[in-house]
């Protein structure tokens, strides 16, 4: 009988020891945020490069729920079946708690049957396409989406033109030309503003009252093989324009600008859509003056302290520059996902979801990031872009006129 | 028999993946299978000495047409991959009595151009395409039951694999070989070398469009960009290059080979691994330009016949 209690007492010491340990190992188990980038493109890299700042200053700060936190990043290599293969990855052999990324509307839209079997938490920083709100679908209240919509951002640009229209009554914006590259890209442009003009001559959408007239032609992009847009310009350049816009790549913005000055083309506002610049374009004199869009420039510094802060210790810790705004987008997506766990004390999803719709995260592109619902989904977060332009060889920001660090250069001169 | 012994333990093994394999395994797998029908449909045109870039194309194609049917017409979605290979077929049919009078480069440089040529058709009809933005399903084959899919993939492939090796026993394998060997020869021999080819060309294309249809029914959508991507042209011909041309087993090894090594370095090497995997192509086409089961074959005929002449010796002894 003494035996057995002596075994008996062993045997419980043993569990008690054994489900200490294990709840011990659980404390100290890192939180686990899975992120599928395109590591081969400077957007993916550098998207990772501020996500791996943002988990870093997490973890110097104690963790999340006095867990470590640990990012595990694969490569989507731009290909929609590695994308997809990678959330697999991520959910079954990594078994992470979170997804976040990436780039990419086609590699996105694959990825949505593998979200939608696991339905973890997602934050998703890029993909614009509307396809992948009607993919997602209504009823997914675990996805979470903070890059514009594309009908967003192209309603975005009109309320800009109207502010600004309305701060310098010297700016007058009635007629627009777009001239696209005749790829999906373009093509996709063209249709937006198609369609806004339609809407605008029946005085609804965002270009009511700003889009009185309309016309666009198609060229073929330096980046496939073209390269002459004279007989494009020469067509807008009879059109004589308010409001010019390319929506093209980069390859496109110096050979068209040259070309600009060849033929003498010099609308009141010249603009640009393409993804990215050339690397130093800045440096250029042809980039002066020129209006973009985007998320974020370099210049939010000066009136953005997280912005200032997101710059030097990004350069800190890779001593590289951040170039594209998928690099304060990466860092928002950690550390908008980590206040929202922090604030919900637990990893319970639907506490966590809860959490994440309230929260209000003063991010280093210049906007306060605030869930709101889009056309399908619940769970939007920024829903505008910013009008930029080259001053000097600098990205100043016009608008929104709560960050603008300058005003808008008008008309166009060169 | 040694090949009917392989190509059974394939399927068995095959088949009960998804009884011992992860998640990741599975869908690895799946992507291994479906480049693999599209490099056995590449070089089953090879044969015939034709060199075809029309894969991307029809493959876009069927993915087009088994959205369609599904979205526009009701149609199951299983169902909407025999659609997407008719049609694939009837395209390849009419544009084959075109570009079957070329030969060679000319032939090449044609078929290059179909994909760009659907894309273009399949932009401009956004009323029934979706234009470039593409268009969605409202969920993905079988509800994104990634097993059904695999099974489903994985029955293609061997019906795929089959005709592959069908085609090498029938009477059509020795009118396409003497096709390819010598046109002129084979058309004094009574061949009928125009039937041949587009015989060939027009189930190849059959074999793309209904994997194109897969492809989208398994993630659920299309987009002209990716979907005529020159992904599903450049990898099906690297893989069927790595493993050896002319053959059933080269492309089958060819995907298996470059679809683990490229998911393995990815996981060793985040950054970089995709200059190793391309440098790795490149190393085995140069010194390995027969492909890797083509080589690998010789060399196990070699030690036979070495051993038969070791053993006829000891016995004259």
């Amino acid at each position: 009988m003494k035996k057995l209690s002596v075994v008996g007492i062993i045997f419980l010491l043993v569990v008690i020891t054994l489900s200490l340990s294990f709840q011990i190992r659980a404390d100290e188990d890192p939180i686990k945020i899975g992120a599928v980038n395109p590591l081969g493109d400077i957007t993916g890299r550098q998207s990772t490069n501020a996500m791996e700042l943002a988990v870093k200053e997490l973890n110097e700060a104690g963790g999340l729920l006095g867990r470590p936190v640990e990012l595990i990043v694969i490569d989507s290599e731009l290909r929609p079946e590695k994308g997809a293969s990678a959330i697999e990855r991520l959910a079954t052999s990594d078994e992470v708690d979170f997804f976040v990324g990436g780039m990419a509307s086609s590699v996105h839209l694959a990825q949505i049957p593998t979200l939608k079997r696991y339905e973890k938490i997602t934050v998703w920083i890029g993909a614009a396409s509307h396809a992948i709100e009607e993919a997602v679908g209504p009823d997914e209240d675990w996805y979470f989406h903070l890059h514009p919509w594309d009908y967003q951002q192209g309603a975005s640009y009109a309320y800009g033109w109207k502010d600004i229209e309305e701060k310098h009554p010297e700016v007058q914006i009635d007629s627009l030309f777009l001239a696209y590259e005749e790829g999906a890209f373009g093509t996709d442009s063209y249709e937006s503003y198609q369609e806004y003009f339609e809407s605008a001559q029946e005085g609804e959408g965002p270009y009511a009252d700003l889009m009185e007239d309309f016309s666009g032609v198609s060229f073929v992009s330096a980046a496939h093989g073209g390269g002459d847009y004279r007989a494009m310009l020469r067509q807008a350049m009879n059109y004589d324009p308010d409001l010019f816009i390319w929506a093209g790549y980069d390859a496109d913005a110096v050979p068209m600008l040259s070309q600009v000055r060849e033929i003498g083309f010099s609308p009141p506002i010249y603009a640009g859509s393409p993804p990215g610049w050339p690397e130093d374009f800045g440096d250029s004199p042809l980039a002066e003056n020129v209006v973009f869009f985007g998320m974020w420039a370099k210049s939010l510094n000066e009136v953005s302290p997280v912005a200032q802060h997101f710059w030097d210790e990004y350069i800190a810790m890779h001593d590289d520059e951040p170039v594209t705004y998928f690099a304060p987008l990466g860092y928002t997506n950690i550390h908008f996902l980590a206040k929202g766990v922090e604030n919900a004390g637990t990893l319970e999803k639907e506490a966590v979801i809860e959490s994440l719709r309230e929260i209000e995260y003063d991010s280093p592109v210049g906007t306060t990031l605030k869930i709101s619902p889009s056309r399908i989904i619940s769970n939007q977060g920024f829903s505008e872009q910013k009008i930029i332009q080259w001053q000097d060889g600098v990205q100043e920001i016009i608008w929104p006129f709560d960050v603008a660090t300058s005003e808008i250069i008008y008309p166009y001169e060169w | 028999m040694k090949k009917i012994i392989f190509y059974l333990f394939f399927v068995i093994m095959a088949a009960t993946l998804p009884y011992y394999a992860g998640g990741y395994l599975l869908h690895v797998s799946t992507t291994i299978l479906i480049f693999m029908s599209l490099s056995l449909s590449w070089d089953m045109m090879l044969r015939t000495g034709q060199l075809s870039f029309g894969n991307a194309g029809f493959f876009g194609l069927g993915a087009y047409a088994s959205l369609i049917s599904v979205s526009n017409l009701d149609i199951h979605p299983v169902l909407s991959l025999f659609f997407a290979a008719v049609f694939a077929a009837g395209v390849a049919l009419v544009v084959g009595f075109a570009v079957l009078r070329l030969r060679k480069i000319y032939f090449a440089i044609t078929t290059l151009a179909l994909a760009l040529v659907f894309e273009v058709i399949v932009m401009n009809l956004s009323d029934l395409t979706g234009g470039s933005s593409g268009r969605v399903l409202p969920q993905a084959i079988f509800g994104g039951n990634s097993v059904l899919i695999y099974w489903l993939i994985l029955f293609i492939t061997i019906i795929v694999i089959l005709i592959s090796e069908l085609l090498n026993k029938s009477k059509t394998h020795y009118a396409i070989n003497s096709i390819r060997n010598d046109e002129i020869t084979a058309r004094s021999s009574g061949i009928n070398v125009f039937k041949y080819l587009v015989f060939v060309f027009v189930f190849t294309s059959a074999i793309q469009g209904i994997i194109g249809g897969v492809y989208t029914q398994q993630y659920a959508f299309v987009m002209p960009e990716s979907t005529f991507s020159l992904d599903f042209l450049l990898l099906p011909i690297a893989m069927a290059l790595v493993g050896g041309i002319y053959t059933t087993m080269g492309p089958i090894l060819g995907a298996i080979f470059l679809g683990l090594i490229s998911e393995y370095l990815k996981l060793i090497m985040p950054y970089g691994h995709l200059f190793i995997y391309g440098l790795i192509i490149v190393i085995v086409i140069l010194f390995l330009p027969e492909g890797i089961y083509k080589v690998a074959r010789k060399k196990y005929r070699n030690r036979k016949s070495q051993e038969v002449k070791l053993d006829a010796s000891s016995e004259g002894k």
